[in-house]
């Protein structure tokens, strides 16, 4: 009976199906995210030209690291390695969430 | 080497990779097409109105897929749910007595130049025992895969598949040999 009931389904032919199911789907995500980018990347640009604007050619950047440049060796030393510990737990972190989404 | 499901599902899910999906799509559309064919009794445009609608709304829920069952079983609970809401909103008549199965296949009352087929005897029974049958019979899930599908105890499925089997081979048997 069971080997009756297979042989009477036949393979149905695609016949476009496919094209029409994908067809039908929402973009993917790497558009949106592209899209995403661009529009953070043009935001930022705008920002910068903003901040160039409003504080006179970025002279507060100057006088930054003008008293950047008077810190003692030790202090400057310190700052680059406490950037490098924060800018390394926030990659760790990333790539923890990505590993266990991967996971899951 | 060719993608296992498993492979094609993780890329959909961890990339969004729509080439993946539509591959799933085209491993699975014939039995899932095939499956709605028999659960409409051969509407093809409805089966796969609804064919359609399964796939979509399985891209659009694949993070529920866990990879306990197969992906098929899957995608066939999916497929079954689509037609029992459908048949719902068309209060779709999902049964049949036995006197008009009987009716059906006796010589002296159906017309003798019918040509009564397997498809036409499936398409008889009350839907409860056709789905169990179409799923364990046709497609080859086991019942525990089947109950998970139709989301029925295991005993009723193979109640189902029990009482329909007996009454195809009573069509059958009265139909005479192929």
């Amino acid at each position: 009976m069971d080997r009756r009931l297979r042989e009477a389904a036949p393979h149905i032919d695609d016949n476009g199906f496919t094209a029409r199911v994908l067809q039908q789907l929402p973009a993917p995500r790497h558009a949106r995210r592209s899209l995403r980018g661009a529009i953070l990347l043009g935001i930022t640009l705008l920002a910068s030209v903003l901040v160039y604007v409003i504080s006179d050619g970025g002279r507060f950047l100057v006088v930054a690291m003008a008293r950047l440049t008077t810190l003692p060796a030790f202090w400057l030393f310190a700052l680059a390695f406490c950037s490098g510990i924060l800018v390394m737990i926030a990659g760790v972190i990333a790539a923890t969430a990505k590993a266990s989404e991967l996971q899951s | 080497m060719e993608l296992t499901d498993a492979d094609l599902v993780a890329r959909v899910l961890v990339d969004d990779d729509q080439h993946a999906f539509g591959e799933l799509v085209r491993r699975h559309q014939s039995s899932v097409r095939g499956l709605l064919r028999q659960l409409t009794r051969t509407d093809l445009a409805l089966a796969d109105d609804l064919a359609q609608e399964t796939f979509l709304r399985a891209y659009k829920n694949i993070r529920s897929f866990r990879g306990e069952a197969r992906f098929s079983t899957w995608l066939y609970r999916i497929a079954y749910n689509s037609f029992r809401e459908n048949a719902r909103r068309r209060k779709e008549f999902v049964g049949i007595d036995e006197e008009r199965l009987q009716a059906a296949h006796d010589p002296q009352v159906a017309d003798p130049g019918l040509r009564h087929d397997l498809m036409h005897a499936l398409s008889l029974l009350p839907l409860h025992e056709r789905s169990a049958v179409l799923l364990c019979c046709q497609n080859g899930l086991s019942y525990d895969e089947a109950a998970r599908v139709l989301d029925i105890p295991l005993g009723t499925v193979k109640t189902n598949v029990l009482r329909g089997r007996e009454k195809l081979k009573r069509t059958l048997a009265a139909w005479g040999p192929d």
